[in-house]
This record gives structure tokens, C-alpha cells and sequence, in this order.
């Protein structure tokens, strides 16, 4: 009985003032809510993506198949490689999350050499990612792909073609494959992937503040390194919004 | 009751920074493979299953998967109070419900 009311006590002493009842700071609260508020802004354009993609099926020009179009990879000019080089960003992206936990990690230590090495390794990482994705805009608009436009009607005989050609075969599209087809895909390609892109290159620009800053030793003067957390969970979340691009746009 | 520590006179919201000990980067690697292996399956589910609502509907749990891994272990969700847990997630259990909703509204688009 005892132990009950002083439970009860503990609650009501939580809300009551005079400490913070989530037991965080201010700063990474705030990120908290501003990731919850950003996760509204992702989620609206999945519905968008969604919508006008049920919108076209059954129509005449079918949505076409990102296999079809994603399938290249650097250096692997001619092949036909779908996935894989948007499964390598997902792995460089995952991989510089891990580094920036690990920092996260660090800082807890206060080991400031740690801090700024893991740091070092996430700009990387990110910087990398931003590369891939300036690469697989830059064949996309070559194949013709544009934000008013799309030369992915893939028509049957195109889909014929498709069906006989193998993972790692030589491909080229023939004439006749591919007719003008619809516009919102390489549209919404760009706005969903660009709208990700610079989150990263926010991410990015935020990272390498934050890492000037540890290697000033700010944070070793201020005693914690909690901005590493907070960037870190900005981070995170940005890693969180590829896993579902990844699936809607590259495997569904 | 280490949260209790300080007397609530001591307490300023603004410059008020928990203290937070390391808790090992064992844990982190796990979460690691554990993302690296699910992206690996779907990459091979993609190949090796046609394309078919089931085949979606992997996807969308391994999504979800991911999704629980990296809030749970990478912004570390699990030692965080329930109270903020269930402030962030609850809000996002609906928008979930949300997209689904207006997803099968837009489905309604293709008859149109």
C-alpha cells in the first residue's frame, strides 16, 4: 500500500514542475517534435505517390517498372543491373548512420578524438550518398526522364524485351520499346528523391558544424556532447525516410 | 530514481542536459547487420518472387522492420521515458492509419 501511493506521488511530482518529465533537454525535445512534424511531410507525398500511381493502373501506358529504368550501375555501362546500385545507397546511407551512432557513443565517453573521427566518417558517408543520387539523376535525365516529361511509357514490346533479358545481360533499348509515358513518375521521382536529397545535404551541412565544432573542443569545454545526439537523430531519421522511398519507389 | 536527483530549485528547462552513460557499441553492430541482412532479402525477394500484393506487402513489413530497428537502437528510442515514446509514436500510429485511408481512396482514382 505503501509502495503504491508513493508511486502515484512519483507521478504527479513528474508533471508537477520543477524537473523535465521526459527527462530530456529542451533542444532534443524540440528535434523530437520537428522529426514527428517532418514524418507529416514525407507521409503527404507517399499519399500523392500513391494515389496517382492507383490512378494510372489499367490504363492504356501502363506505370512502368522502376527495374526498367533504375538498372544501371558506374562503370557497368550497357548492363542490365536493377536494384543494385540503389541497394549500394541504402548500405552507404545505413552504414554512415551506424558511424554517427557511434560518435553518439563516443560523446558519452567525452572521448573527443572519437567524437570527431566518426563525425569525419558520416560527412563521408553522406557525401558519398549525395554523389550516388547526383549520378542516378544524371542517367535518368539522360534516358529522358524529366520533371514535365517521361520517355518511360514502356510499351508491350518493350515489356516483352524486358522479360527475356537477365540480371547482368548486355541491354539496350530498341525502338518502339519506349513511348512518351506518364508524367507524374519522373515527376514525383524527382520531388520525393530531391525533397530526401536535401534532407541529406542539410544533414550533411549540419554534420560538418557540428564537427568543426568538436574538433574547437566546444563541446569538451560544455561538458557533454549532446548536439552530436541531436544531429544524430536528425540523421537517423533522414536514413529512416530512404528505407521508404527504397521500398515505395525502387521495389513496390 | 536517478531522474529525481535534483531538487526542483536546482531545475532550469532551458540549459537542464540529462546525463547519459555509454552503453556499449555492441548493441549498435547487432542493429547493423541486422539492417544489412533485411536489405540484402529484399533484394533477393525482388528477384526471386513476382510481383503480387504478397510480395508488396513483405516489403512494407521489412520496411517497418528497418523502421523499428533504427528509431529503437540507433536514435535510442527503447531507453528513452514511455512518456516521450508514446508522444512520438502515437502520432505516427495514426499517420500510418492516415496513408492507409487515403491510399484506398486513391485507389478508387483508377475507376474514375
Amino acid at each position: 500500500m505503501a509502495n503504491q501511493t508513493s508511486a502515484t506521488f512519483e507521478n504527479q511530482a513528474m508533471w508537477a514542475g520543477g524537473r523535465s518529465p521526459f527527462n530530456l533537454s529542451y533542444g532534443k525535445l524540440m528535434m523530437w517534435i520537428f522529426l514527428l512534424s517532418d514524418a507529416f511531410t514525407f507521409s503527404s507525398l507517399l499519399v500523392g505517390y500513391g494515389a496517382i500511381r492507383f490512378s494510372y493502373s489499367g490504363s492504356a501506358i501502363p506505370w512502368p517498372d522502376p527495374s526498367a529504368i533504375f538498372n544501371h550501375f558506374p562503370f557497368m555501362h550497357g548492363y542490365f543491373l536493377p536494384l543494385l546500385f540503389v541497394s549500394l545507397m541504402t548500405f552507404i546511407l545505413i552504414l554512415s548512420s551506424v558511424t554517427m551512432v557511434l560518435a553518439v557513443e563516443a560523446g558519452h565517453r567525452n572521448s573527443k578524438k572519437e567524437v570527431s573521427k566518426y563525425m569525419f566518417y558520416t560527412i563521408l558517408g553522406g557525401l558519398a550518398f549525395l554523389g550516388c543520387q547526383a549520378w542516378e539523376w544524371t542517367q535518368f535525365i539522360h534516358d529522358q526522364g524529366r520533371l514535365d516529361s517521361n520517355f518511360f511509357g514502356i510499351t508491350h514490346q518493350g515489356y516483352d524485351h524486358l522479360k527475356q533479358v537477365k540480371f547482368g545481360d548486355h541491354f539496350h533499348w530498341n525502338p518502339g520499346d519506349r513511348t512518351w509515358g506518364p508524367v507524374p513518375f519522373a515527376s514525383l521521382f524527382f520531388i520525393v528523391t530531391g525533397f530526401h536529397g536535401f534532407h541529406v545535404f542539410s544533414g550533411v551541412v549540419l554534420n560538418v558544424i557540428i564537427w568543426i565544432n568538436t574538433i574547437r573542443g566546444t563541446y569538451e569545454r560544455r561538458g557533454h556532447y549532446e548536439m552530436v545526439e541531436k544531429v544524430g537523430l536528425y540523421w537517423h531519421f533522414v536514413d529512416l525516410v530512404w528505407v521508404f522511398v527504397f521500398t515505395f519507389y525502387y521495389l513496390i | 530514481m536517478g531522474n529525481f536527483a535534483h531538487t526542483p530549485g536546482e531545475y532550469d528547462p532551458i540549459s537542464y542536459v540529462p546525463h547519459v552513460e555509454s552503453h556499449g557499441t555492441k548493441e549498435l553492430w547487432k542493429t547493423f547487420w541486422l539492417l544489412l541482412g533485411i536489405t540484402i532479402l529484399d533484394f533477393i525477394l525482388y528477384f526471386s518472387l513476382a510481383p503480387s500484393m504478397f510480395r508488396n506487402s513483405v516489403f512494407i513489413f521489412f520496411g517497418l522492420v528497418k523502421a523499428y530497428y533504427i528509431v529503437g537502437a540507433f536514435m535510442h528510442m527503447k531507453s528513452e521515458k514511455i512518456n516521450l515514446a508514446l508522444c512520438i509514436l502515437v502520432p505516427t500510429v495514426f499517420i500510418i492509419g492516415l496513408v492507409m485511408g487515403l491510399l484506398y481512396e486513391g485507389h478508387a482514382l483508377s475507376t474514375y
